[in-house]
């Protein structure tokens, strides 16, 4: 379990705080969506989750991260990443640049936590297999599609077998049956008590497989629930965030004053 | 005018990938054209080749009537302005306004043409008031519609897109789907490649889908999300918007977009 | 003399039996032709302790001498220039991490050693990119002279100012998989070695004190 306490944190040198006094609890096995404009404070919210801000970033943190119990400023840098893993919205940059296989890459965040070999080649073969990407396992990392480099940088984080996974914009640079394959992998990873944030803006696959969502606005969380009741609430335009296409077509029909139960028996 | 016709093209990369197999289009002056199907099914090869960054291997295009092989990409580029997906891969001005400029003083266009057409794209984009920033001042996204910003600056017929919305709040998108609009009033082309479907469905007219290298299916949203094309469509990845889903269940006829349904539902009674 | 035998046997032997003796070559010239160029132009016609004269220009004298010289520069200039090309076109970065690894170097090092190796290729993608999409938008590079080195700041400048903005977000990327954890990696596999390759590389190890020896004892003249 992640819990966050009145965390504000401000990059070196900015004016304004990114993150402004958040409370934020990620419980185990849940899958917790992060909407909001594109300087609403998401990205950051990753980094310092993950411990990268201010650890690696510098600028300033105040409040409480502790992760299972453990205060996270107590931790060093390299015990976070059995424990937080993170993954970024630019797969390129997060491909190591010293595997010469897909297979190797994957393997590289265990092999640096000298996890025995066996388990090693164990670990990578499921996480290539958890993302449907086994066919890709002798190929060179830097030659695939940003779309599959996507799914290698994806695999490379659960090869590490974190407690807890925060996701930026995963799914950037996917087309839909990435999409969906990711969101497959991140269900299936959440039912085996694996605890998931991640910051989208595609509020359809969060509707899907989100259990809470949360908005940032600015720096602070203004919006908190159940995923279909925040994804519902019509705020989210104000903030700058595109409904689910379910909730944006039952509102056209509000607004043309039709029954939106109609919908209803067309949906199953 | 400037139309583009493709005719038999064929275009296969070094190592033997067959990235379009036989692909025939007219795309007239003027529309406004959606490129969809999954990775890989040939959308990007394909634009690549309006502009002469890619050559056909067989086959031939025509731009504005004249054989593309035999223009430089300089020459076409006059014509066929292309946002490509990655702006960190273009940006080299210290200014946003430096980067805007570059496209159209390329194309010879100084003093007063220069501002002005300058000015324009920024106000079209957003970025007025960031003209003196440095672009990696700017976020990701903002930085993308910096990338539009500098070929729409260069004011050329046919403007290609592609996945103009990938990363945008609604902000930005916003931004994007006028731009759409407003260059298409001025009566220039837009093509964009998109895996968004209510995009596609709500603005353009014209939706061409592709497969492994081939055109399936080209029509307007309403015959190519069609129930009928649910199959062709799901072949190559591509998922119906929920309008037209919805509207077909409920049997209303074709109902790609959140109006088109409300249309029907009203109409029904 | 020496040099030329040397490169025939330790570069171009080996080059063959690897497959890369095109790319070998073509790389060597590339290397090497501009400074290869110039050793022989101002060594053939500015040799001081010249006597045999192939041909004058008004008052510059080139001399036979100053050409034998030059050519033996050369041939050193290749020798060196093809090892290291060899190194390069039979290693790649993960061999040679690892290798490093395996006897013992830091892995930061060992890192650092190979991905200055991978960092050509990267950025050789990167400048396609740029390449293309600068031309997409009017830059030419079919035309005049000028017009291509007016060019070059439109792609260069890109394909540095990203790979240093690139640099905080790699790195963050390997400290988020436990890259400055103190201690082994577990290694995945070994390169290929045999009793044949190790007594290879000894032999080559020891010449070198030999030839040294050999040299300025007088022996190799």
């Amino acid at each position: 379990m992640l819990t966050v306490n009145g965390l504000s944190y401000r990059h070196a040198g900015a004016l304004r705080p990114s993150l402004l006094d958040v409370d934020l609890v990620l419980g185990d096995g849940e899958v917790l969506g992060v909407i909001g404009a594109n300087d609403s404070g998401k990205t950051t919210l990753c980094l310092v989750l993950a411990g990268l801000a201010p650890r690696i970033v510098g600028g300033t943190l105040s409040g409480r991260l502790s992760i299972d119990g453990v205060d996270a400023g107590s931790l060093r840098m390299h015990d976070l990443p059995a424990l937080v893993g993170i993954g970024f919205d630019d797969p390129a940059t997060q491909l190591s640049g010293v595997a010469a296989t897909v297979f190797e890459e994957v393997a590289f965040g265990p092999a640096n936590l000298g996890v025995p070999r066996d388990e090693l080649i164990d670990r990578t073969a499921n996480a290539l297999e958890a993302l449907a990407i086994s066919h890709l396992a002798e190929r060179d990392p830097a030659r695939l599609s940003g779309g599959q480099q996507q799914l290698v940088a994806i695999a490379s984080i659960l090869a590490l077998r974190p407690r807890h996974v925060v996701l930026d914009e995963p799914t950037a640079q996917l087309d839909p049956s990435g999409t969906a394959l990711v969101g497959d992998a991140l269900e299936r990873l959440a039912g085996q008590g694996v605890s998931i944030l991640v910051v989208e803006h595609k509020t359809d696959l969060l509707a899907r497989i989100a259990s809470r969502v949360v908005a940032l606005d600015g720096g602070r969380v203004v919006l908190e629930g159940p995923a279909k009741e925040v994804l519902a609430d019509p705020a989210l335009v104000d903030l700058g965030v595109a409904p689910p296409s379910d909730v944006r077509l039952r509102r056209a029909l509000v607004t043309a004053l039709l029954d939106p139960t109609q919908l209803e028996g067309a949906r199953a | 005018m400037t139309d583009i016709r493709v005719e038999g093209l064929v275009h296969v990369y070094e190592g033997g990938v067959r990235a379009l197999d036989g692909v025939d289009l007219a795309i007239g002056a003027g529309e406004r054209v959606a490129l969809i199907g999954q990775n890989g099914s040939g959308k990007t090869t394909l634009v690549r080749h309006f502009d002469g960054l890619l050559r056909p291997t067989s086959g031939r295009v025509l731009v504005g009537g004249v054989d593309a092989a035999e223009r430089t990409v300089a020459q076409l580029a006059r014509e066929v302005g292309l946002v490509f997906q990655d702006p960190d891969r273009q940006i080299f001005a210290s200014t946003v306004r430096g980067e805007v400029e570059f496209g159209p003083r390329n194309l010879g266009l100084r003093g007063a043409a220069l501002r002005s057409a300058v000015g324009e794209a920024l106000a079209a984009t957003g970025l007025e008031k960031a003209a003196d920033l440095n672009p990696y001042d700017l976020g990701t996204s903002r930085r993308k519609l910096l990338a539009l910003a500098s070929v729409l600056a260069m004011g050329t017929a046919v403007v290609v897109l592609d996945e103009p919305t990938t990363g945008q709040d609604m902000r930005g998108m916003a931004i994007v789907e006028e731009i759409v609009g407003t260059v298409q009033a001025a009566g220039r082309t837009v093509i964009a490649i998109s895996h968004d479907m209510r995009f596609v469905a709500e603005r353009f007219e014209r939706i061409v889908v592709m497969r492994q290298g081939r055109v399936v299916l080209d029509g307007s949203p309403s015959e190519v999300f069609a129930a009928d094309h649910w199959e062709t469509l799901r072949s190559t990845f591509v998922e119906p918007p929920l309008p037209a889903i919805l509207g077909a269940r409920l049997k209303l006829g074709a109902t790609p977009t959140d109006r088109a349904l409300v249309s029907a539902l009203k109409s029904r009674g | 003399m020496g040099p030329l035998v040397l490169v025939a046997v330790a570069v171009l032997a080996p080059a063959i039996v690897a497959g890369v003796l095109r790319a070998l070559v073509r790389t060597v010239v590339l290397l090497a032709l501009a400074i290869a160029i110039s050793v022989v132009v101002i060594n053939v016609l500015f040799f001081p302790a010249g006597e045999q004269v192939l041909f004058r220009i008004g008052p510059i004298t080139a001399t036979a001498e100053g050409l034998a010289f030059a050519l033996e520069v050369v041939a050193r200039i290749v020798a060196i220039s093809g090892a290291i090309t060899l190194f390069y076109l039979t290693t790649t970065p993960a061999e040679l991490t690892i290798d490093l690894e395996r006897r013992g170097v830091p892995p930061r090092l060992a890192f650092v050693a190979s991905s200055s190796v991978q960092t050509v290729p990267t950025m050789v993608d990167r400048a396609v990119a740029i390449t293309a999409a600068q031309r997409a938008r009017g830059l030419d590079t079919e035309g005049s002279i000028g017009a291509r080195l007016r060019g070059i700041v439109p792609i260069v400048g890109p394909v540095i100012l990203g790979a240093i903005g690139e640099v905080e977000k790699r790195t963050m990327a390997l400290e988020a998989r436990g890259f400055s954890r103190p201690g082994r990696r577990t290694l995945l596999w070994h390169p290929a070695d045999s009793p044949l390759q190790r007594l290879a590389r000894w032999l080559m190890v020891l010449a070198i004190p030999v030839f040294v020896l050999a040299r300025a004892a007088g022996w190799l003249g």
